[in-house]
């Protein structure tokens, strides 16, 4: 740490620095080849859509943990969010024809009222969070992790009730599965409305993020939470609105989810918290506040989908593929916290 | 100081209140209405599993007759030891049991001999040895492989029947499978019968897929996309373990222009849950496997009911114990033609 170098040492450094600081898209660059290598019809518009697709969603999630963790926070809840959001989106969403229907009478609902219910009720939960953190000074480790075995425990509720118990709830309103399983054009080069989603949260968060006020005192409160406050932030208001925002985020990631699988359990969304924090870690987002961008971010989600779904692609045996995500997830942290320490 | 034992006396208190509220409210009648009625303590592993919840309702329709005190483990081995413990202490005169690892029969069965208590297990099978090692240890639950050999059958009879399913036109039926947690003795009896049963019966199969979907809707989607990317309409058969994976491998399919003009994918699952019984009124699904909830509660309350008494456990009742001390409840093939059957299940 503060280590002088002398020049020229540093200057030969500099290409063994480089392969250092892109050592994971090196490596995943590598794990791409072997899959191509292997199957040559990895190539494909439909695979790449089906990646696009299955990446949207957790797009969505992992940009709103991205900004928790650039507070300086982190964001245990977001999985456990997708899923109540997911189960609440679904009940409401039933088809009327379907005979084991949650709520039977109910009668049919447009879609965006439901969405925006679930939308609102992510925001609150990210809010409580908020409040947790930013007023009760709770760690937002401790914090959350509370928020995520709470959240899981409502959901259950919501979800095992008679009349059928703890049934996946499915049976969902053609317009709600639609909603997420629709594309614009049709033919190779249909675009799923998923990916139209992201892209738009992804466009979103980029302004908050780079133009407005809040977006830099997010990223002053992670780089130095005194200097923040010593130059006038609301560290306060701004981590309330954070955790908000990532809530509402969640809440609409928990209905697209459940619309994209067409059901929803008290499962649904389990551990996404670690993906999507892996995800923005591994697309140069740190753990320790202050650093990560959008691009960044969707970067990372990304090659985590590649992997994901090149894996079963080629068929690779399940466990090995939890042996390859958890090290590129320590070998992402290591490079990250290797930055730190330089900033340092 | 004395504010830290103040503060850990409030918190036992609250843990404990919070105890006597959960299993007081899952009890029927409280602990003063006990009268004449045996006093049946049942564990379920978990309370959120979408089929222990039926096995639970069909125990607890029998409130009437027994004063049942019915706990969730919530997956935890260590968690349902001490709810043995509290309800032995409760004065049970019967245990029912749901492990929630097979096991760890051995400590339960320990426990259960030290008060001289009968204990049933049911849908986690102990191993042999374990329930042979106590005289009042009895199981119900069902035979593994029997639910792979009827989806089997199924998959036979309905090839049979649709020669226009074979699109190669090789004879052979290329098959994606979807499996459940790899080793898990349901994924595995599943996969291996489901397809030895088709082999028997003299049709030839070639596998293009088999990876493990973790029982779960989402993941058995995303394979199944990969495989359609993959294959295309070389696919001629989807197998899943269950009805979760089936159900995702659907959605899939339709969203890959499936189940119309005139495209088709046969899909098999297991379990019989509702939202596939829609499937398959629909024609999406061809067919799946009951696993009887209903008679499966009835007859672990049934053995409970008669052990607690001090009768044969069963005494008077439909269920055949086996050499093994088991009673197998059968499974029950479902499909367009007897889906009355299944949905009379979940009345």
């Amino acid at each position: 740490m503060g280590l002088q170098v002398p020049a020229q040492v540093r200057r030969g450094r500099k290409l063994s620095s480089f392969l250092a600081d892109n050592a994971i898209y090196l490596v995943l660059l590598g794990l791409l080849a072997g899959i191509i290598a292997i199957s040559p019809d990895f190539v494909s518009v439909i695979n790449f859509r089906n990646i696009l697709a299955q990446a949207s969603t957790r797009v969505i999630i992992a940009l709103g943990v991205a900004g928790v963790l650039i507070t300086g926070g982190t964001d245990l809840s977001a999985g456990r969010m997708v899923g109540l959001s997911a189960v609440v989106s679904a009940s409401l969403l039933q088809a009327q024809d379907y005979a084991y229907r949650m709520y039977p009478n109910l009668p049919k609902l447009p879609v965006v009222l439901p969405v925006l219910l679930c939308v609102a009720i992510g925001a609150l939960f990210g809010l409580l969070n908020g409040v947790a953190v930013a007023v009760f000074r709770v760690p937002p480790f401790i914090a959350t992790l509370g928020a995520m075995v709470m959240i899981y425990g409502v959901t259950s509720i919501y979800f095992d009730r008679p009349p059928y118990g703890a049934q996946p709830i499915g049976g969902l309103d053609p317009d709600f599965m639609e909603y997420a399983q629709g594309y614009f054009f049709s033919g190779p080069f249909a675009l799923p409305y998923l990916v139209v989603y992201a892209a738009v949260v992804t466009l979103l968060v980029w302004v908050l993020w780079n133009k407005t006020v809040l977006g830099k005192n997010m990223y002053a409160i992670g780089g130095n939470p005194e200097a923040a406050v010593v130059s006038g932030v609301n560290v306060t208001k701004t981590l309330l609105a954070v955790y908000a925002i990532a809530g509402a985020l969640y809440g609409f990631a928990g209905t697209l989810e459940a619309a994209r699988v067409g059901s929803a359990t008290n499962n649904t969304g389990f551990m996404y918290e670690l993906d999507a924090i892996a995800a923005a870690v591994v697309g140069g987002v740190s753990t320790s506040g202050g650093v990560g961008t959008v691009p960044g971010v969707v970067t990372g989600v990304l090659i985590f989908q590649v992997i994901n779904y090149g894996l079963n692609f080629i068929g690779v045996n399940a466990y090995i593929q939890y042996i390859v995500k958890g090290l590129i997830i320590i070998a992402a942290v290591a490079i990250d916290m290797r930055k730190y320490v330089r900033r340092k | 100081m004395k504010r830290k034992v103040l503060a850990i006396l409030a918190v036992a208190g609250l843990v404990l209140t919070g105890c006597g509220g959960g299993t007081g409210g899952s009890g029927s009648g409280g602990e003063g209405a006990s009268g004449d009625k045996p006093k049946i303590g049942v564990t379920i592993y978990k309370y959120d599993d979408n089929f222990m919840s039926f096995v639970r309702r069909a125990i607890e329709k029998n409130a009437d007759k027994a004063e049942l005190i019915v706990v969730d483990s919530q997956n935890d081995q260590a968690k349902q030891n001490e709810q043995v413990d509290t309800l032995i202490s409760k004065g049970v005169q019967a245990l029912a049991i749901n492990l929630v690892n097979p096991q760890a029969a051995s400590a339960i069965i320990a426990k259960a001999r030290a008060a001289n208590l009968p204990v049933i297990f049911f849908n986690k099978e102990p191993s042999q040895s374990d329930l042979q090692s106590y005289e009042k240890a009895w199981y119900v639950g069902t035979a593994s492989e029997e639910s792979g050999i009827m989806q089997g059958q199924i998959i036979v009879e309905a090839w049979k029947a649709h020669p226009e399913w074979d699109k190669n036109g090789d004879g052979k039926i290329q098959y994606v499978m979807l499996k459940g947690e790899p080793g898990h003795p349901d994924a595995e009896a599943r996969t291996k019968y489901s397809i030895d049963t088709v082999v028997k019966a003299g049709i030839q199969v070639e596998k293009l897929e088999e990876q493990t979907g973790m029982w779960d809707s989402v993941k058995g989607k995303e394979l199944m996309d990969a495989w359609l990317a993959k294959h295309g309409d070389k696919i001629e058969f989807v197998i899943a373990n269950n009805d979760a994976m089936a159900l995702g491998a659907i959605q899939s399919l339709k969203a890959n222009g499936y189940f119309r003009d005139g495209k088709f994918m046969p899909v098999v699952g297991v379990d019989a849950i509702p939202d596939a019984l829609t499937q398959i009124r629909e024609g999406y699904m061809v067919g799946s496997v009951l696993n009887d909830a209903k008679n499966q509660g009835q007859a672990v309350f049934d053995l409970a009911y008669n052990a607690a008494l001090g009768k044969h456990p069963t005494e008077g009742t439909q269920w055949k114990l086996g050499e093994d001390k088991a009673v197998r409840v059968p499974y029950v093939p479902i499909t367009k033609e007897n889906l009355h059957i299944a949905e009379e299940a979940y009345k």
